[in-house]
């Protein structure tokens, strides 16, 4: 509890420093409308195009990507202290100070940063899934409401989990590895599109190791009813969790690795 | 070449999201085929990823000197200013990029049809593609030798340039390939500057330009490069007479 009240505080802190520079910040925000609004345009476009891929149509897919880009951002926006300049503390040696206080690591790793400029890209999202409801006639339930919020939070943590892994690895070698961007940015590329679409090694990858189908996916085509994987439907509510779970683990895995953690200050 | 591991990392990546677009077109392909054939579109998506970098801001130090009032000291420098950083910006692109295409373009080339890259279209498109390359590579220099007027400014690099890169992501082809827009916007988009850098110089790769179509279409680039550096000159030099420098 006290954990949660210590990070609402420093994200208020923040957001509100944040602000100081409002032309800047207008700016910046508008940049990353324009950004996610160039990719739901080339859903757009594509839907334009070839009006259907498998047995997607044009509402499912924009249901897709809107449940993909609201999770991702509001991982980038809330979680930003992981995402963003997580290796770049550990490269600088800024982590030590973090040692010394009396408290977890990520928790105050999560406390270190917020970025706000992403509410456009939320919107985008929101925008995405409004159309994509519309478009497939979505009758929504209580059921279904809550199943997609349980997909958003279980996917913020699958994302979190996903950006530590990169973390870790710059613990070990200091360098930042561009390669775990495959699993989060590429993940967040091809998983805006149903995981159905992809040759098998893809859907192996996205459904096992950084399973963006079962947390996302899954409810979602659940919601739009016609489910990716066929189950009864309490399974539905049951898969997200390997979101938490893949999050869990990298946890574990952290604390292991912070025990090989040797600063790179002086 | 110092930093072999971050390049081979960085090219993996890039290969990796190569495939996950084909894949998507693939699939998207396999419902509702096309006149154009599948090769032309995975052909432009490698030759979108490998050169990629180009595309990409790429002169820290500028923006740094802005920022710190260090330019104060190149303008005390015999030199062209504008000519200067245009030549240095050109330079690193085709470096950076050069160094990312080529094994990525050698593993493109290696994969099977309908995933990898194709053999151009005919000798001479490989020849005009090059030559159209080269144009593109002095347009978006000029570009964005203007984002850094812009820069110089308003000294916050961000938010302006931001915009300009993503405009310039989304209008070279690189979100989406351009021959993928709806065909009555492709004739308004492909004259814009921004189709002149690489959008080009591939339909000119893989036949989606005919060998006839060549000329004008590198009228255009040239237009458009004599253009952009005219402004860009312009704007620097009034920049130059009225340039508040920072620092202290």
């Amino acid at each position: 509890m006290d954990t949660i009240k210590l990070y609402l505080h420093s994200m208020r802190m923040l957001i509100r420093s944040q602000l100081e520079y409002p032309a800047s910040f207008i700016l910046q925000t508008i940049a990353q409308l324009v950004m996610e609004g160039g990719e739901m345009l080339a859903v757009i476009l594509l839907v334009d195009r070839f009006e259907r891929m498998n047995r997607w149509e044009a509402g499912d897919l924009f249901f897709f990507f809107g449940i993909m880009s609201v999770t991702f951002y509001l991982t980038e926006c809330f979680g930003r202290g992981i995402t963003g300049n997580f290796p770049y503390l550990i490269r600088t040696g800024q982590l030590d100070t973090f040692l010394a206080r009396p408290r977890g690591i990520l928790t105050q790793v999560l406390c270190s940063a917020v970025d706000p400029r992403r509410i456009t890209c939320i919107a985008v999202g929101i925008a995405a899934l409004v159309m994509g409801c519309h478009l497939s006639h979505v009758t929504w339930t209580v059921l279904k409401a809550a199943l997609f919020a349980e997909a958003v939070v279980c996917g913020f943590f699958l994302l979190l989990g996903l950006f530590t892994v990169e973390g870790i690895f710059c613990i070990y070698s200091v360098k930042s590895v561009e390669l775990v961007n495959a699993l989060t940015y590429g993940g967040r590329s091809a998983c805006q599109y149903p995981v159905d679409a992809f040759p098998r090694p893809l859907r192996v990858l996205f459904t096992v190791l950084a399973p963006f189908a079962l947390t996302l996916q899954q409810p979602a085509s659940v919601i739009l009813d016609k489910p990716l994987f066929d189950g009864p439907v309490w399974t539905a509510f049951l898969s997200p969790l390997s979101g938490i779970v893949v999050f869990a683990l990298v946890w574990l895995w952290f604390q292991r690795t912070m025990r090989y953690y040797r600063s790179t200050g002086s | 070449m110092q930093y072999r591991g971050a390049v081979l990392g960085g090219v993996i990546c890039q290969v990796f999201f190569g495939l996950i677009l084909i894949a998507v077109y693939r699939t998207l392909y396999a419902g509702k085929p096309q006149s154009m054939p599948l090769e032309r579109i995975t052909s432009y998506v490698w030759l979108q990823q490998a050169f990629f970098r180009m595309l990409l801001a790429s002169d820290p130090d500028l923006l740094d000197k802005i920022r710190t009032g260090g330019i104060a000291y190149d303008l005390c420098r015999p030199l062209n200013l504008y000519g200067f950083y245009y030549v240095r910006i050109a330079a690193q692109k085709l470096t950076g990029s050069l160094m990312r295409a080529a094994p990525m373009l050698v593993f493109a080339l290696l994969l099977p049809k309908g995933w990898g890259l194709a053999a151009p279209a005919t000798p001479a498109g490989l020849l005009l593609a090059a030559w159209g390359l080269g144009l593109g590579l002095l347009c978006v220099s000029a570009l964005e030798n203007i984002t850094m007027g812009f820069t110089m400014r308003t000294l916050d690099s961000r938010g302006m340039q931001a915009m300009l890169n993503l405009l310039m992501m989304i209008f070279s082809g690189n979100v989406l390939p351009l021959i993928l827009f709806p065909d009555s916007w492709q004739k308004v988009i492909t004259l814009l500057p921004y189709a002149q850098l690489l959008d080009a110089p591939i339909r000119l790769y893989t036949g989606e330009a005919a060998l006839s179509e060549a000329p004008g279409m590198m009228m255009i680039q040239l237009g458009w490069t004599i253009v952009l550096t005219a402004l860009g000159v312009l704007f620097w030099q009034r920049n130059q007479r009225r340039m508040e420098i920072q620092g202290g």
